[in-house]
């Protein structure tokens, strides 16, 4: 019985969440939950609050009221450490990998506190077979292709094994068998039971996900349901085309 | 001995690593090659003591300048604020101590406690209200400014003394002529280091090797792998489950530590403290163009670059006039962030890498051919 019930607690909810810049409101009574081990895409025009969402999950922004849960747990006032250390992993749009550094030396700061150098070569060689750069440890950042950038990116953050991953853009400036192959990755790490936010633009990439997906348009959820769905929906297409 | 030899080997390790420029056993025969000019340079080169004893002390500050914003991007135009709270502190407990103690243990150890414990106080609430860039910077230099402001209107000797120390106002703490000399020792048995003499210039000379290496070790630890974390991206960083607000803090402590340092051995080598040298807009602004002149992002860069910018400084106020000095000093600031934004010494260490490092690729590539 016990177990029924905690399986029905999402794993991260928000509640009636507001965020406000100045007169901008970029995320508007936003309630969504997520369930554990879900694959689940956000898709949304932009300025729909995608990434304002994101970073008021990981706690680098606040919201303006509202509350957001991690496992049930309020985690509104957490700081951004904190969060992480509670399961809580996130790849930002942007790439944040170490140009200079050889792809090993880049895991050396997502994996210094939990593991001794010493562990470390056997840990990264696990987790550069999942982001398909295996045999590329040596290797200098700034030598790889940008796709394997944005994987090295994802493999970072998954090195301490988070509950819950966001990423924002995963597949961004790829080409189609890069593209496939994030995808591929993606869903490889939730079948291993890691639940996944995606954000994503690329609408291939996100049948090729074929995920449940929700749509935010102007900071509110507009709706919400399988990419089928989704696809078929004449509201959808309208708001990316402006006529929402 | 193997033992011996393998702790060896690993010692030299620690002192190498990405962070730090400098790793193969050329860059170490040049720097010993350099250790030994600069302790025979007094003896058999004619370098005057004197006039190098303000190098080495500049090195401790831009050492202290390097690591805070060149390795953990914390740009701060107050860091002589630290120097000369260190320089005021030894001064004023070398003034009241001296008598009874006979050395200047206590005044040189609180003479970087003080700052350091300071930079804490001020680096927590910085950091905890998560303040950044561009704000730090000018509230370090504002707050600089203030003890500049203050120190100068405390020439009535009736209120503002601290034992028999008077803090003097513009003409600086008082009396000059019973701020000690750095000395060690006890009772009887002390090494004093007169700062206008060779003993002084020895002593400063190892100290800042100690420190330079001690460095190393520490910006190649995974610590020193932080700093640069936490510089290249804080948030990053701190999504890998890092308080990013407490290695900021380690890192601003450490350096008022090290500039702490170089304003007692500034006030112990000329038995002075003025408060508009320590405290004032040029003071601070100096360090920061040694600092970015030499290369902010390397220890060794930015320590040569204030060595080197000092002595170009005192050379050019000698032979030409000041005011024609700081116009020079100015022009190579401006030259450097065109030609070379990364720092003067940088962008030869770098060049030098690549001249040796492409020699060794050719010899080996000969080898594989000649096997």
């Amino acid at each position: 019985m016990s177990i029924v019930e905690n399986s029905a607690v999402p794993i991260v909810e928000t509640i009636n969440v507001f965020k406000d810049f100045g007169g901008v409101r970029a995320i508007d009574d936003l309630s969504l939950s997520f369930q554990t081990g879900e694959l689940h895409c956000l898709i949304g025009p932009n300025g729909a609050g995608k990434s304002t969402l994101f970073k008021l999950l990981m706690g680098t922004e606040r919201p303006t009221s509202g509350t957001i849960h991690l496992n049930g747990e309020d985690i509104t006032k957490s700081q951004p450490f904190e969060r992480a250390r509670k399961g809580l992993g996130i790849k930002f749009q942007n790439m944040q990998v170490y140009q200079e550094l050889s792809v090993f030396q880049n895991f050396f700061v997502p994996l210094r506190r939990h593991y001794k150098p010493i562990e470390m070569p056997e840990i990264v060689d696990g987790l550069l077979r999942r982001i398909h750069l295996a045999g590329l440890e040596g290797e200098v950042v700034k030598n790889l292709s940008h796709g394997q950038q944005q994987w090295l990116s994802i493999g970072m953050s998954i090195a301490l094994e988070p509950t819950v991953l966001l990423l924002d853009e995963p597949a961004a400036g790829m080409g189609p068998d890069e593209t496939a192959s994030t995808a591929e990755i993606i869903r490889s790490l939730n079948a291993g039971g890691m639940t996944i936010i995606v954000i994503e633009h690329d609408m291939n990439f996100i049948r090729n996900l074929n995920s449940c997906t929700s749509v935010l348009h102007l900071g509110s959820l507009f709706t919400q349901g399988s990419y089928q769905e989704i696809e078929n929906n004449e509201d959808v297409r309208n708001i990316y085309l402006g006529k929402g | 001995m193997k033992e011996q030899r393998g702790m060896a080997l690993r010692l030299f390790g620690l002192l190498n690593g990405p962070q730090t420029m400098g790793r193969g056993y050329f860059f170490w025969i040049g720097f010993l090659i350099i250790i030994t000019v600069a302790y025979v340079a007094p003896t058999h080169l004619g370098i005057k003591p004197y006039k190098v004893n303000e190098f080495l002390v500049s090195g401790f500050l831009a050492a202290s300048l390097s690591l805070l914003w060149g390795y953990c991007g914390i740009l701060s135009l107050g860091q002589a604020a630290f120097f000369g709270i260190g320089g005021y502190t030894f001064g004023i407990l070398g003034i009241n101590m001296w008598d009874d103690n006979g050395n200047t243990h206590i005044a040189l150890l609180s003479g970087v406690a003080l700052p350091t414990l300071f930079a804490a106080f001020i680096g927590s609430i910085m950091f905890f209200a998560r303040l950044k860039g561009v704000y730090i910077a000018i509230l370090m230099l504002v707050l600089s400014l203030l003890f500049e402001t203050f120190m100068l209107q405390t020439a009535d000797p009736e209120v503002y003394s601290i034992g028999k120390a008077l803090l003097g106002g513009s003409n600086g703490l008082r009396p000059a002529s019973d701020i000690p000399n750095l000395s060690f020792g006890w009772g009887e048995a002390v090494a004093e280091f007169n700062g206008r003499r060779i003993g002084f210039y020895y002593f400063v000379l190892t100290l800042l090797i100690v420190v330079y290496l001690s460095l190393r070790i520490l910006l190649n630890s995974s610590f020193g792998y932080l700093l640069v974390a936490v510089r290249e991206d804080p948030d990053r960083t701190e999504t890998f489950g890092y308080d990013v607000r407490l290695i900021q803090l380690g890192v601003f402590c450490i350096a008022a530590a090290l500039a702490g340092l170089a304003g007692s051995l500034d006030t112990a080598r000329i038995n002075r403290v003025d408060p508009e040298l320590v405290f004032g807009v040029s003071a601070n602004i100096m360090v920061v163009i040694w600092v970015s002149v030499g290369g902010r992002k390397d220890l060794t860069a930015a320590i040569l670059g204030a060595i080197s910018l000092e002595w170009l400084f005192l050379w050019l106020t000698t032979t030409g006039s000041p005011e024609y000095a700081t116009i020079v000093m100015g022009a190579i600031l401006v030259f450097v962030m065109l030609i070379a934004p990364e720092g003067i010494f940088i962008f030869v260490g770098q060049w030098l890498g690549k001249l040796f490092s492409s020699k060794v690729g050719r010899q080996s590539e000969d080898q594989d051919t000649n096997v």
